[in-house]
C-alpha cells in the first residue's frame, strides 16, 4: 500500500468507500507524515491530533468529504480551536464560534487536523511575516512557500494532509499554490462566505481552496461555496457545482494578454506559459493574443491604497480591551499597512488616494468586461518567478504587491482564478499556470484546468523530502 | 445690542425593531441583564460581518418621508471609525455622503425648521463606570439609531423644546420608536451659538456643541446656560466662531452648567469610507411610494382634518395630541362627522374621558351617537356620568339612563301638573315673583325635587312663567 497521506481526495474517498483503509488510518497516515517533515516545513501553527483521531472513529464516510484530513489556514475561526491569524496578538485567542466555511466543512464529514501557517493577518506573500515562523518550500527547503496562504500550499505539496482551505485577496491562493505546484482555485468574490474569516480587505477577500489535483480543489470549493444569510456580500446562489468535464477545448476562445509577460518576467516562466498556451490549443482552444489589455502595474497602486484602507479599519478592534494583547503585538508589517491606511482615509488625502483608487478599479472592471467580450478565458503566469529564496521579502515593503501583481487586477474586479501546475525550472521549482473567467464562471476555469491536467503529469511530481 | 441665539438639533432615535442593526440578537436593552442580547457580529468578534435590517432602513426612510424629507433610491452605509472602549469593532457603521433621507423640514408655530438629514446608523455598547472599574455591557451595541440633524433653524430654548416635542410626536405617531428621552431611546445633542448685532455689525460666537442631556428640561436648561454664558464670553474675550474652535461641553443636570470636555472639535477625523461589508442599498421609486403608502394621518394633517370638522384649535391639538388619543376619537366620529356630534363627542373626550385610560377597542361609537341623539333628554351631567359608565360597564348608556331613572321629563301636562302642585304648597313664591322675576329660579329647584331631578329644566320654567303669568 502507498503512503495513505499521498492520495488525493478522489482516491482517498474511494478508497474509504471500498474501506480499503478506514479514516483513522488516512488521519494517521497524515501526522506521520507531519512528524516525519513539519519540523523542515512548518506548515502548520497548530495539530489537533488526539481530537482528529477521535472523529475519525466515528466519521460518517458517505458525507461528501467523510472521513478526509482537512487543514485549515489558522484566518478561518475555528470554534474552541486556536485560531491566530499567524500574529502573536491572537496567540491565546479561541474563538467562540466557526466560521460558515467551517461549519460546511464540518457538516461534509470532513476532519481537521490542524490550522496553517501564513503570513501575519495574510499580510503577504512569503509567509515570512507570521509570528510563527516562514514556511519552507517542500521543492526546496532553501526557498519560500508563497503567501500567504504559504501553510496550506505547502501542506498539500509535502503531503502533510488531503486538502486545505486558503483565503486569498490579491493572489493568496493562487501564488503559493504556483510555487508550491499544487492546485489553488479563487473562486468569484462572494461565492464562498467571508463569514467567521478574519477580515483582511474585506472587499476582495474571497475564501478558497487548495489541493493536489484540480478536482480536488474543486469538490472542496462545491463544499464551501453557496450564499450565506450572514454575509452581505455573497451571492445570491446555491453551492456552485463542477461541471461535466470537456472532450476537447473547440470553440472555447482563450486571451493572452502580452503586458502579463512584463520584462522583469523569468525566461523560463514565460516559456512555460507559452507552451501551456500551445497544449490548450492542441486541445482545440483558439488562442488570441490581447495586445490591449490595462497593464497590471495599475493594480499596484489601486490595490495597495483600498487594501491598506480597509486594513487600518479592519483592524481596529484589536485594541487591546479583549482577545489579551494590545496592539504592540502587531508586527512591523501590519503596523506599516495600518499607518498607510490610516493616512489614506484622512481627510484632506481621503480623495486624493482612497476616491481616486476606487476610480481606477472601475476602469480595470470594465477593462476585464471589455476582454471577456472577445474571449471566454484569460491565461497567464501567475507569478514573474518561480519560488524566491528565504529571506527576499525581508526590507522589501511593496514584496507582496509586486510578486502579486499578475493575479492583483482579476482579485480587484472579483473574477474567478486558478493556479495548477504547468512546468518546472531547472532548478526544480514548480511554475504556475493561472487561468481566469468573468465573475461566476467558475464552471470555465474548472474545464479549462481539467482537460489540462488530464493532458499533462505536472501534478503527480511529488518533492523529495 | 441685538441678540439672536442659533441653535441645530441632533436627535439620535433608537429604532424599537424586534432585532439590531445588523445582527439578529433582541435589540431591547431596558433593564436587561448585561450583555446577554449578544452575537459575535455586535460584540465585533474577528470574522463576523454586519447585514442590514430591512426593517430598519425602511423604518428610516418611512420617517424621513413624515419630515417631508428627500429619499435617496442609492445609499450606502459608511464606516466612521475612532476609538472607544464600547465601541466594539473600532468603527461605528452609519451613513455620511448618502443617507436614506435628506433636505426635510418641521413647522413649528409658522416657523420652518430645516431638517439636513434622517440617516442609519447602529448604537454603541455602554460603560458602566463602577468605583475604579469600567463595565461594558453590549446588549445596547448594534441596536438601530436614526439619526435627525436640523440646520441651525432654531433660534430658542422654547423652540427647540417645540421641535423636539413635535419630533416624538410624529415618530410615535409613525410608530417607530417609544422616542423616550429619560429611558435613552431620544437623546438630542444642540449645537448653540449666538449672533450679535452691535452698532450696524454682526459678531458670531464660537460654536458649542452640548453632551449628556437627558431630558427635556436639560434641553432647555442648557441651551439657555449656554447663550448666556457665550454672550459673557464674547464681552469678556471677544472670540468669534471661526473653523477650528468649535468645542464640546458636557450638560451637569445638578450644577445646572455646563463644562469644557474637548476642544477643537474641527480636528476630529473619522476617517469615513464606504463600509466594504454591506453593498450599496437600493430602494425603487415604487418601493419607497409604498412605504409612504404606510404612513397614518400626521399630527398636523390629524389637527387640520378636526378643525375642517369644526373643531377649535385648542380641541383639535388636544385630540391630535397621541395618536392613540386621536384614534379613539377617529373611531367615535366614525358614525357621524357632523359638526354637532363631532364637538359633543369631543368635549366628551377631552373633559370626563380624559381622566381615565381609554382602550380603542373597548371604545363603542355607538354609545356616544345614542346618547348625542338623546342630549335633549338628559342633563349634561347625567350624559358625563353615562359615558363613563357604559365605558366601564360596556352597557347601551341609554338602558343605564333608563335604570337610573336620569331621562328629563318633557310631558309638559305632567310638568304642568307638578309646577301647581308646587305652587300651591309655596304660596310665598307667587308674591316674590311679582317682585323680582329671578325668585323663579327657587320654584324649579323645588320642581327638581319633585321631579326627582329628571324634569326638562327649560320646560319648566316656560310653564311657570305661563301660570305665573
Amino acid at each position: 500500500m502507498t503512503n495513505l497521506n499521498q492520495l488525493n481526495l478522489q482516491q482517498a474517498r474511494t478508497g474509504l468507500q471500498a474501506k480499503k483503509f478506514s479514516s483513522a488510518d488516512l488521519v494517521k497516515s497524515c501526522f506521520d507524515q507531519i512528524k516525519h517533515v513539519e519540523a523542515k516545513i512548518n506548515a502548520f501553527v497548530s495539530t489537533f491530533e488526539k481530537d482528529a483521531l477521535k472523529q475519525a472513529e466515528s466519521v460518517d464516510i458517505n458525507l461528501p468529504l467523510g472521513g478526509i484530513p482537512i487543514a485549515i489556514k489558522d484566518n478561518f475561526l475555528t470554534k474552541n480551536q486556536l485560531t491566530t491569524a499567524s500574529s502573536k496578538l491572537l496567540e491565546n485567542y479561541f474563538p467562540q464560534y466557526d466560521a460558515t466555511t467551517i461549519k460546511k466543512i464540518k457538516e461534509a464529514g470532513a476532519i481537521i487536523i490542524g490550522k496553517t501557517n501564513l503570513d501575519a493577518w495574510a499580510h503577504g506573500s512569503s509567509t515570512e511575516t507570521s509570528d510563527y515562523g516562514t514556511t519552507k518550500n517542500p521543492w526546496n527547503l532553501n526557498h519560500l512557500p508563497g503567501g500567504s496562504s504559504g501553510g496550506s500550499a505547502a501542506a498539500i505539496a509535502s503531503n502533510e494532509v488531503i486538502v486545505a482551505t486558503g483565503s486569498e485577496t490579491a493572489g493568496s491562493i493562487r501564488q503559493p499554490a504556483s510555487w508550491c505546484g499544487v492546485v489553488g482555485f479563487k473562486p468569484s468574490y462572494g461565492r464562498v462566505s467571508r463569514y467567521g474569516i478574519i477580515a483582511m480587505k474585506s472587499s476582495t477577500d474571497s475564501p478558497g481552496s487548495i489541493g493536489k489535483t484540480v478536482d480536488d480543489a474543486a469538490n472542496l470549493l462545491e463544499i464551501m461555496s453557496g450564499h450565506d444569510p450572514l454575509d452581505a456580500t455573497s451571492i445570491d446562489e446555491g453551492a456552485w457545482h463542477k461541471p461535466e468535464p470537456l472532450k476537447n477545448l473547440e470553440g472555447l476562445k482563450i486571451g493572452l494578454p502580452l503586458c502579463y509577460f512584463p520584462p522583469e518576467i523569468s525566461p523560463e516562466v514565460k516559456q512555460s506559459i507559452l507552451d501551456a498556451a500551445t497544449t490548450l490549443e492542441k486541445l482545440g482552444a483558439h488562442i488570441i493574443e490581447l495586445p490591449d489589455v490595462l497593464d497590471p502595474k495599475y493594480s499596484i497602486a489601486v490595490y495597495t491604497i483600498l487594501q491598506r484602507s480597509e486594513v487600518s479599519s479592519n483592524l481596529a478592534r484589536f485594541d487591546g480591551i479583549r482577545y489579551g494583547h494590545d496592539r504592540s503585538f502587531f508586527g512591523e508589517e501590519a503596523k506599516r499597512r495600518i499607518m498607510l491606511g490610516t493616512y489614506s482615509l484622512s481627510s484632506g488625502y481621503y480623495d486624493a488616494y482612497y476616491t481616486k483608487a476606487q476610480k481606477v478599479r472601475t476602469l480595470i472592471c470594465q477593462d476585464f468586461d471589455r476582454q471577456f467580450s472577445q474571449v471566454d478565458a484569460l491565461i497567464g503566469p501567475v507569478s514573474p518567478t518561480t519560488a524566491l529564496k528565504i529571506g527576499a521579502s525581508k526590507g522589501q515593503a511593496m514584496f507582496g504587491e509586486i510578486q502579486d501583481m499578475l493575479v492583483e487586477p482579476s482579485s480587484i474586479a472579483g473574477l474567478p482564478g486558478i493556479s495548477l501546475p504547468c512546468a518546472f525550472d531547472r532548478s526544480g521549482l514548480p511554475i504556475g499556470l493561472q487561468i481566469m473567467a468573468p465573475q461566476k464562471r467558475e464552471d470555465i476555469v474548472y474545464q479549462i484546468a481539467k482537460i489540462f491536467e488530464d493532458n499533462t503529469d505536472y501534478h503527480l511530481k511529488n518533492p523529495k523530502l | 445690542m441685538k441678540i439672536t441665539p442659533i441653535i441645530g438639533l441632533e436627535v439620535h432615535v433608537e429604532l424599537k425593531t424586534k432585532s439590531k442593526m445588523f445582527c439578529g440578537c433582541d435589540a431591547n436593552h431596558f433593564h436587561v441583564e448585561p450583555n446577554t442580547h449578544t452575537c459575535p457580529v455586535c460584540l465585533g468578534l474577528p470574522g463576523a460581518l454586519p447585514v442590514p435590517n430591512k426593517t430598519a432602513c425602511q423604518w428610516c426612510i418611512k420617517l424621513g418621508l413624515a419630515l417631508g424629507c428627500s429619499i435617496n433610491e442609492e445609499s450606502f452605509f459608511e464606516r466612521k471609525n475612532y476609538f472607544y472602549p464600547d465601541l466594539a469593532k473600532g468603527y461605528q457603521i452609519t451613513q455620511l455622503q448618502k443617507p436614506f433621507a435628506v433636505k426635510g423640514h418641521l413647522n413649528i408655530d409658522g416657523h420652518e425648521i430645516k431638517i439636513n438629514r434622517a440617516h442609519m446608523e447602529e448604537d454603541t455598547g455602554k460603560s458602566i463606570h463602577e468605583n475604579s472599574v469600567t463595565l461594558l455591557d453590549f446588549n445596547r451595541s448594534g441596536v438601530p439609531l436614526v439619526e435627525i440633524v436640523s440646520e441651525p433653524d432654531i433660534q430658542s430654548s422654547e423652540e427647540a423644546k417645540k421641535y423636539l416635542g413635535k419630533l416624538q410626536q410624529i415618530i410615535r405617531y409613525i410608530n417607530i420608536s417609544d422616542a423616550d428621552i429619560e429611558k435613552g431611546s431620544m437623546r438630542c445633542e444642540p449645537t448653540v451659538n449666538v449672533k450679535i448685532e452691535d452698532n450696524g455689525k454682526a459678531y458670531y460666537t464660537p460654536l458649542v456643541e452640548i453632551k449628556n442631556v437627558a431630558s427635556l428640561s436639560g434641553v432647555m436648561n442648557a441651551i439657555d446656560y449656554e447663550i448666556k454664558r457665550q454672550i459673557n464670553q464674547y464681552q469678556s474675550d471677544k472670540i468669534e466662531k471661526n473653523s477650528s474652535n468649535k468645542t464640546t461641553r458636557g450638560w451637569d443636570a445638578d450644577k445646572n452648567q455646563t463644562f469644557l470636555q474637548r476642544e477643537k472639535e474641527g480636528s476630529a477625523d473619522y476617517r469615513y469610507f464606504p463600509e466594504p461589508d454591506i453593498p450599496p442599498l437600493f430602494f425603487s421609486s415604487e418601493e419607497i411610494e409604498s412605504i409612504r403608502k404606510t404612513l397614518p394621518l400626521l399630527p398636523d394633517q390629524k389637527i387640520n382634518f378636526y378643525k375642517n370638522l369644526g373643531l377649535s384649535d385648542y380641541d383639535a391639538n388636544l385630540l391630535a395630541d397621541s395618536k392613540e388619543f386621536s384614534e379613539i376619537f377617529d373611531k367615535i366620529i366614525s358614525v357621524d362627522t357632523s359638526s354637532e356630534y363631532v364637538k359633543f363627542c369631543a368635549n366628551l373626550l377631552i373633559g370626563p374621558l380624559k381622566t381615565i385610560t381609554l382602550e380603542v377597542d373597548k371604545i363603542n361609537p355607538q354609545s356616544f351617537k345614542k346618547l348625542f341623539d338623546k342630549k335633549s333628554e338628559l342633563s349634561s351631567t347625567a350624559i358625563k356620568q353615562l359615558i363613563l359608565d357604559s365605558y366601564n360597564s360596556g352597557q347601551d348608556p341609554l338602558d343605564l339612563a333608563k335604570e337610573q331613572n336620569l331621562f328629563q321629563i318633557s310631558d309638559t301636562n305632567a310638568l304642568e301638573e307638578m309646577a301647581r302642585e308646587v305652587i300651591k304648597n309655596n304660596p310665598k313664591a307667587f308674591d316674590d315673583y311679582r317682585k323680582n322675576p329671578l325668585a323663579i329660579g327657587f320654584l324649579i329647584g323645588q320642581l327638581m325635587k319633585v321631579s326627582h331631578g329628571s324634569a326638562n329644566p327649560q320646560l319648566a320654567k316656560e310653564i311657570f312663567e305661563k301660570l305665573l303669568n
